[in-house]
């Protein structure tokens, strides 16, 4: 029995920009004065409708700028839609832009336990979590020392190794990640493929068309915010290439 | 069908306020770590520790002071010794100042995670302002000793003080909510608020008794909301016994209606905030 993950029904999300991207107080102060204040409506999405279940993949592939990352915030939670309707059932776990949350004054221990606090665990929880997770990394002598003493392949083992270490409901992945030595990539991406694997749903982003065809089971095409396939990678995968290349 | 502890539905319309509230409440452990980390990030490698944030208040004071102990000490209300007033002021001034700021600072350099993490952005203002209440505490030291050299203790009331504190973290709390929005919106609001918050620090008593002023400027002087919690704090914690039952209702009045506006509009306009940065 499939159980229903994401339910993404018709959503859209609008904002209003201005035409000439005023950002200092003082500009729009004048333009209002000269009643110059022009906004228009943009769509960064527009009608996306999508279901993922439990043990499926979803990639969403397009051009850059296309809504990908829009479409990851708005299941994310991170930006509600201006219309339609998200709901999203159990935990959720964002492997984006690993360590965007590390301070480098912190040791690893503390940036660690913070890391998985932000990302929804809580702190008892996760002081109980520390040793295996540096372990898993490789990190266990590096522990007490501030971040900014790591290189960036530890950085990136450390924010991967905590970000994957509960098992959530839905995994969200912003372009494939390949971090660390040869080895760490293999154990990270055979650690990927288990929580895959496990009965969790996930929602790819990516470029990596081939990531698409051996990873997901299903993928959506935007354009322009513009859902234009629906499907089959494969199929998919094919319109998205020619219309690239019209 | 499993029975999931988390369900999010974007047409559940949130109360704001109230929901907000509970939002931070359920995420204490992560406000707990956020306040811990600002004062680990600031305090831990430097040699006199927590006395280094003190350095700025007690530095401004000594230079208020030999500019203004002539032309003010004079005039202070009967009993009422002109260092501890001073310091008090620079000490309450800076509470503002810096809960204000980080607490804007917060949301803007939270960026990074609050646009890919669920995590509710007020929890990182309150982190901000929770940290410079606690460095206000560390204050009241050097405060009490130098109402010691005056001769003078804090009064049996000085615990009342904590209502000070806990008034200005609601008030500082809510307004960083607003300057935080218009950091995103506006790029020159960072270096007109510093405008506004030199002509704040002259609109409050810091250096001057009330009793200088006419009594146009005055009455103006004290609409300010922070005259308020300089007099309050200033009663409790110190010998200039002025403030009136109007200070205390301005202080709590100011705290919760900051706080609720603050919390309001920024949950209205958080969305488009969050598409901008």
């Amino acid at each position: 029995m499939s159980e229903l993950i994401v339910d993404v029904r018709d959503a859209s999300l609008a904002y209003r920009r201005t035409r000439h991207r005023v950002s200092s107080l003082k500009q729009t102060a004048i333009d209002t004065i000269k009643k110059r204040m022009a906004y228009e409506e943009f769509f960064a999405l527009k009608g996306v409708s999508m279901q993922i279940n439990r043990g499926e993949t979803v990639a969403v592939v397009g051009r850059n700028g296309a809504g990908k990352s829009t479409l990851l915030k708005v299941v994310a939670r991170v930006l509600p839609p201006t219309s339609g309707r998200v709901i999203v059932r159990g935990a959720v776990a964002p492997m984006i832009e690993l360590g965007a949350g590390f301070n480098p004054e912190l040791t690893g221990a503390e940036n660690m336990l913070l890391y998985g606090t932000l990302l929804g665990r809580t702190p008892k929880d996760m002081r109980s979590r520390i040793e295996p997770i540096a372990e898993w990394a490789g990190l266990t002598e590096h522990l007490d020392i501030p971040v900014r003493a790591y290189s960036s392949g530890m950085v990136a083992r450390l924010a991967f190794a905590t970000a994957t270490d509960s098992t959530p409901d839905l995994l969200l992945i912003d372009e494939v990640l390949s971090v660390g030595d040869e080895d760490f990539q293999e154990r990270s991406k055979a650690r990927t493929e288990t929580m895959m694997n496990t009965g969790c749903a996930v929602l790819l982003v990516t470029h990596d068309l081939n990531a698409v065809r051996t990873m997901a089971s299903r993928a959506i095409y935007l354009d322009h915010g513009v859902p234009k396939a629906n499907g089959k990678p494969e199929d998919v995968i094919e319109q998205y290439l020619a219309d690239l290349h019209k | 069908m499993t029975q999931f502890e988390q369900v999010y539905d974007s047409d559940i319309k949130q109360t704001p306020i109230i929901s907000q509230i509970k939002g931070v409440w359920e995420k204490r452990g992560l406000l707990r770590l956020l306040v811990a980390r600002d004062l680990t990030v600031r305090y831990k490698r430097s040699v006199i520790g927590i006395w280094w944030s003190l350095l700025n208040p007690l530095f401004t004071t000594a230079v208020m002071f030999w500019v203004f102990n002539t032309v003010f000490k004079a005039r202070m209300p009967d009993g009422t010794s002109f260092l501890p007033y001073l310091l008090s002021g620079v000490l309450v001034m800076t509470l503002f100042n810096q809960g204000l700021t980080m607490a804007a600072d917060a949301i803007a350099t939270g960026a990074g995670v609050l646009t890919k993490v669920y995590v509710r952005p007020e929890i990182f203002a309150f982190s901000a302002t929770v940290s410079s209440a606690i460095n206000f505490m560390f204050g009241l030291v050097p405060l009490t000793l130098v109402l010691a050299i005056s001769h003078k203790w804090p009064g049996w009331q000085f615990p009342l003080a904590i209502f000070v504190v806990a008034c200005m973290t609601l008030f500082t709390t809510g307004l960083g909510l607003l300057l935080a929005i218009a950091y995103v919106n506006f790029d020159d609001s960072r270096s007109l608020i510093q405008i506004v918050l030199l002509a704040l620090q002259y609109m409050t008593p810091v250096f001057y008794p009330l009793s200088v002023l006419g009594p146009h400027t005055r009455a103006v002087i004290q609409l300010n909301p922070l005259t308020s919690y300089l007099s309050v704090f200033r009663d409790v914690f110190g010998d200039n016994y002025t403030a009136s039952l109007n200070n205390w209702l301005m202080m709590f009045g100011s705290a919760l209606g900051m706080f609720c506006l603050g919390f309001y509009i920024f949950q209205r306009s958080w969305p488009r905030v969050v598409a901008k940065i």
